[in-house]
């Protein structure tokens, strides 16, 4: 039972991390895209 | 595009048989390759008998990777453009550069053949088998070399990228080949027709793919 | 040049997507473990069904044939366009990610079931060589270049690659079925499904297939940000490095700078 536990937490906790990563970098690039648009002569 | 095929092959034949890039260095590491496979897996010949075919194989395709990089860097950048610009028909360029490294790679696959059979004393059963598997298995190999080679070619990391693109995809080749010639060496117990098939089906997709795909990766931004 | 955000309407739609793949995700891991019956032959084991062939499909056909049409229609004079060499990288490095889980959640189901961590099975062996083939992608990816020659590298690459995926299928279950002796593998990983089972199967393809989606939008999205920034990025990062250096006397000329171009 544990390799099941196992196996669903590594799978959904993967993926998880990932879907973090890339919110997290969207955000990043969000900021920056409106802080040029800002500066922008 | 077969005219334009058969000058391509011709100049890089002949560029070979000057420079004998093939016959100097490649030939010579296939051996070296040979030599080490038998000091892994010996000294008692049953291992290495055994092992032979797919041996055979793995060193081929190892010297695939190396016939490829010579006939990339057998065009500088300038050549390269030149080549574009001549005018000749890129599907033509293809074959003939893949025509080009098959020969080099059936000049070796020879010799290969003989230090395996030598080396590793395994007897043969239906060389008929050997030959087709062989012949099939290089067209497949050259010309998904070709290919790629193209692809990667002006970069500066093509070294170290190009093996990594490469070997994975001619995989199958490996697997076929090995068995056909499992087979042929009257090892193993499959049949050598899904084998050859798949071989004949390699050779035949690349090359078709080669042929469509050479001329929009030319195109220059 | 502006980097236009995203519709109203797409925002929403993505989010919605966004949720109801956590909702099926979460459903599917509930009803996976808690709710269905365990198998005749594998017991409880038979639970990571619903977890492993799911992410297999989604990284074997979903991402490499998105990868794949992607590359396609780029190549393509009649409809190329930077869109579809954005959604080929995208599905590629998602589908990466996928691979790599379907190789791990295969080897976990393998070795209470097989004995071993790794087997040669037909699944496994290829999957493994298409994990690779996808590195190979990004790895291509990242050659510094000029973004149309590296689009065209890429997008033949996918379709080499591609062409390749049910050939090196048929040569591993030939390597396999017609091998004679192979045969403390027999236990399949596929069991027969039915009843509630076939449900929540089917749930957790309908679950990692929006988490998919989901994910190819957010990465798109960051692709396009991305390229449109390249330039603003690394003068960024130069800024932040100088003001480093030189606390004092950089960032105060920085500082000032910045309040001038801002209205």
């Amino acid at each position: 039972m544990s390799y099941i536990a196992a196996g669903y937490a590594i799978a959904l906790g993967t993926l998880g991390v990932y879907a973090l990563s890339l919110v997290r970098r969207r955000r990043r690039l969000e900021a920056l895209a409106a802080r040029v648009e800002r500066d922008r002569p | 595009m077969w005219r334009d095929g058969v000058l391509v092959a011709g100049k890089d034949l002949r560029i070979e048989l000057r420079s004998r890039v093939v016959l100097n260095q490649v030939a010579p590491f296939s051996v070296v390759v040979l030599v080490l496979f038998a000091l892994a897996l010996g000294p008692s010949r049953a291992p290495i008998a055994q092992a032979a075919p797919g041996l055979f194989w793995v060193t081929l395709l190892f010297a695939t990777v190396l016939a490829v990089q010579r006939s990339v860097a057998v065009e500088s950048t300038e050549a390269r453009d030149g080549l574009r610009l001549s005018g000749l028909d890129p599907a033509g360029i293809f074959l003939g550069k893949t025509a080009a490294v098959a020969v080099e790679l059936a000049a070796l696959e020879v010799l290969l053949g003989a230090g395996v059979l030598l080396f590793y004393g395994v007897h043969v059963r239906s060389v008929a088998t050997l030959v087709a598997a062989a012949v099939f298995g290089t067209l497949g190999l050259a010309a998904s070399g070709t290919l790629y080679g193209a692809l990667a070619g002006g970069l500066r990391v093509r070294e170290t990228l190009l093996p990594f693109l490469l070997l994975p995809v001619v995989a199958p080749v490996l697997l076929a080949g090995t068995r056909a010639w499992q087979a042929a060496l009257g090892q193993g117990s499959t049949g050598t027709d899904p084998w050859m098939a798949l071989l004949v089906v390699f050779a035949a997709v690349y090359l078709a793919l080669g042929v469509v795909l050479f001329g929009p990766l030319q195109e220059a931004a | 040049m502006t980097v236009a955000p995203w519709s109203r309407r797409t925002t929403l739609v993505v989010r919605a997507v966004g949720i109801a793949a956590l909702v099926s995700v979460v459903a599917t891991l509930w009803l996976g473990i808690w709710v269905t019956p365990p198998d005749q032959v594998q017991h409880d084991l038979v639970r990571l069904v619903y977890v492993h062939p799911p992410i297999a499909w989604v990284a074997l056909y979903l991402a490499f044939g998105t990868a794949a049409l992607a590359s396609i229609l780029w190549l393509w004079r009649r409809t190329r366009s930077p869109m579809w060499d954005r959604l080929a990288a995208s599905a590629v490095e998602v589908g990466a990610v996928f691979t790599a889980l379907t190789l791990v959640t295969g080897s976990i189901w393998g070795r209470p079931t097989w004995g071993v961590w790794w087997a040669w099975d037909a699944r496994l062996t290829s999957t493994a060589l298409l994990l690779v083939m996808l590195l190979g992608y990004l790895a291509l990816r990242r050659v510094p270049g000029d973004p149309d020659a590296r689009a065209r590298r890429c997008a033949v690459a996918a379709i080499i690659a591609a062409v390749d995926v049910p050939i090196v299928h048929f040569s591993v279950v030939w390597w396999r079925t017609l091998h004679q002796g192979a045969t403390v593998l027999n236990a399949n990983l596929s069991p027969t499904i039915h009843g509630s089972m076939a449900w929540t199967l089917l749930l957790g393809f309908v679950a990692f297939t929006l988490t998919f989606v989901w994910m190819l939008a957010q990465r798109m999205r960051i692709e396009t940000l991305s390229q449109q920034l390249e330039g603003a990025e690394l003068d960024e990062a130069l800024q932040e490095r100088w003001a480093e250096g030189a606390p004092a006397a950089a960032s105060a000329p920085a500082r000032a700078g910045a309040a001038e171009a801002a209205p």
